[in-house]
């Protein structure tokens, strides 16, 4: 290691091993989606409609749809099922099923929108490890996705840190960093609280730039199975199937660190 | 309106035969027989059984469920009469009639009953055989009756020629266990139907027999047997001959499809330094993999199906967009694309370079497409 103009440079992480396919077997999955119907799930999005512009809430919703679609693709034997979080957690849906459907009759359900300095996890938790259980004895896995959007509320949990029944994966929705707000430390809870609680690998993408595209882009990597994934920092997808070197996506400051574009 | 409702005692019954069925035993009608016409206590059971389905009703009584059922067999079977003069001591100790020991309380009865009755039916069925006067026939059942797990079936009937059928399983080796990594809970077979026309004299030249390869259908995943070519049945041929012939073509068609499972999952792995890691592959039997790609700013998933002809035929590709909705919602996906630069020939990193070049090409006019559906959607 040479210090050179006061920086000291470590060797770079070993390059990440190659990818194989062993033949093992792997288990359809339960995925469990809780959209946090918080008021802030009413912010404004960039982009809109005819009727204007998307809201957190809009976007949230057509990114499940997204997702289910492309999981169903790739297997139909994926399951889904729907809860939310509020003041409380409730369910949605809570019988799983493969029939996308589903998801806008669940939607129609979110009738409360609440306004609550708390978010407490441990609810939510409870009812995954439940349904893990059952999953577990059809020969399956569970997965919670939990689709956050408070910018000042800091998630906490009390679950036990052995049971890891369940994988988490987290898309969190928020406001540029401020004097007003903590987009930073509910990440870095949200960062800790997968470590603790999920079974497989857990992801966690974050973005507070307003645009749809970048959260549908977010959820497609979290279509990836939880038996077949790698770590979080060797995630190389997606890939660019330009022949050329693809013009750099800008960042602005308001991403929070720690992200993945 | 009174909804149909299956009395729960005889809902758990079936509950138990659908889930503990050794074998798919298919419900294909239900109906009431009672006064109420709500209360269902009677279905049909399409029972797997000589590689095709023997149908019987089972009828019980809504008004007194803790009964057991009567079983109305087809009309071709008048001739079988299960447990009649059948003595305690003839059945074995484990076999006793359920009938006469039905307990209500054991959702098991009716699978129990169901799967007694069947072996009933096979001695049955073996006994008409055994009596059909054909030289050849008895000839050629006594090659093979010891073989396990045959089942036949004499068929016959007005306007139909007597005929009968023989289900012979092949190969002794278990399949589940070349398969690594397969998940299979029934175990799966390969058997050869064998139809024999009843002609009863001994001629110089008995007909020839319809053949054809049946596997239990998870196999598909790893080999179609349909896609087997049989060898041809010549002058003089007969099953003590055939089957030995037939059993080592199987045996080498079973190893090639196990090498081809390898060359498969060689030719995801090859795709992962183009696409990435796949977000889902087929890790058991290699038939699909998915990734994640990004041309630009438009993000969306390429789906590959992977045939047994693999590969002779390309993968079939299908692109799906992340961004862009049809009217019911839902993502909008490209049309199967198989027309593209392929040689089986390539080893498999050309192929994955190849058709990264392809899709490279292919997602901008993908992209274009996209874009003008949401256009006409907007107007």
């Amino acid at each position: 290691m040479e210090a050179s103009e006061g920086h000291i440079t470590t060797p770079p992480p070993p390059p990440p091993a190659p990818y194989t396919l062993p033949p093992s077997s792997y288990a359809s999955e339960d995925i469990i989606f809780c959209i946090d119907t918080d008021s802030e799930c009413l912010k404004e999005m960039k982009v809109g409609g005819p009727a204007g512009p998307f809201t957190r809430l809009d976007t949230m919703k057509q990114s499940i749809l997204m997702f289910i679609n492309a999981k169903l693709a790739i297997n139909s034997d994926h399951r889904f099922a729907f809860c939310a979080i509020g003041k409380n957690t409730y369910w949605l849906q809570k019988d799983f099923s493969s029939r996308s459907d589903f998801a806008f009759i669940a939607f129609t359900k979110i009738t409360e929108l609440s306004s609550s300095d708390q978010a407490d996890l441990t609810q939510l938790f409870r009812a995954a490890a439940h349904e893990a259980k059952k999953s577990r004895a059809q020969n399956r896995i569970l997965r919670l996705v939990l689709l956050y959007c408070r910018s000042s509320v800091t998630p906490y949990h009390r679950w036990p840190v052995t049971e890891k029944l369940f994988t988490l994966d987290v898309m969190y929705l928020h406001d540029k960093p401020g004097p007003e707000n903590c987009p930073q430390k509910v990440y870095d809870a949200l960062v800790d609280t997968l470590e603790q609680v999920s079974e497989y690998e857990g992801y966690i993408f974050e973005t507070g730039q307003g645009l749809p595209r970048i959260i549908f882009r977010h959820m497609c990597v979290l279509l990836s199975h939880p038996q077949q994934r790698c770590v979080q920092d060797d995630i190389d997808i997606p890939k660019s199937l330009t022949r050329k070197p693809p013009a750099s996506e800008t960042t602005t400051g308001s991403e929070v660190q720690g992200s993945s574009q | 309106m009174a909804v149909d409702t299956i009395p729960p005692l005889i809902n758990a019954q079936l509950n138990y035969l659908r889930s503990n069925a050794p074998f798919s035993i298919k419900v294909e009608q239900m109906w009431s027989g009672c006064r109420n016409p709500s209360l269902i206590d009677r279905f049909t059971l399409a029972i797997p059984f000589c590689l095709d389905y023997i149908k019987w009703d089972v009828i019980y009584n809504a008004q007194n469920p803790l009964a057991a059922p009567d079983v109305i067999f087809g009309p071709e079977d008048e001739a079988f009469h299960p447990f009649r003069g059948m003595r305690e001591e003839s059945l074995s100790n484990s076999k006793k009639n359920c009938l006469l020991e039905w307990n209500y309380k054991d959702p098991a009865c009716l699978l129990t009953l169901i799967l007694q009755l069947r072996d009933l039916y096979m001695v049955y069925q073996k006994q008409r055989v055994g009596e059909v006067d054909d030289e050849r026939l008895k000839f050629e059942l006594g090659t093979i009756i010891s073989k396990e797990g045959l089942e036949m079936y004499m068929s016959s009937g007005v306007e139909k020629p007597e005929e009968v059928r023989f289900a012979v399983p092949l190969l002794g080796m278990d399949i589940n266990k070349i398969v690594i990594g397969s998940s299979w809970r029934q175990q799966q077979k390969i058997y050869l139907q064998v139809i024999f026309p009843v002609v009863g004299k001994f001629t110089n030249k008995p007909p020839v027999p319809r053949l054809k390869l049946v596997s239990t259908p998870d196999l598909r995943a790893v080999l179609s047997v349909e896609d087997v070519r049989l060898l041809p049945w010549s002058d003089g041929m007969c099953l003590a001959e055939y089957l030995p012939t037939l059993e080592e073509l199987l045996a080498s068609q079973i190893k090639d499809a196990v090498t081809l499972i390898e060359l498969r999952r060689q030719f995801i792995v090859a795709l992962a330094p183009f696409f990435g890691r796949p977000l889902e592959a087929d890790s058991v039997f290699c038939r699909k993999a998915s990734f994640l790609s990004v041309s630009g700013i438009f993000t969306f998933v390429v789906h590959f199906a992977l045939t047994l002809q693999f590969p002779k035929q390309p993968p079939l590709l299908v692109l799906q967009s992340s961004q862009h909705f049809d009217l019911r919602g839902a993502a909008i996906k490209s049309s199967s694309l198989t027309e593209y630069p392929w040689s089986p020939r390539w080893d498999v990193s050309e192929m994955a370079e190849r058709i990264f070049d392809f899709v490279a090409d292919e997602c901008l006019n993908f992209r274009k497409i996209c874009n003008e559906s949401v256009h006409q959607q907007q107007r």
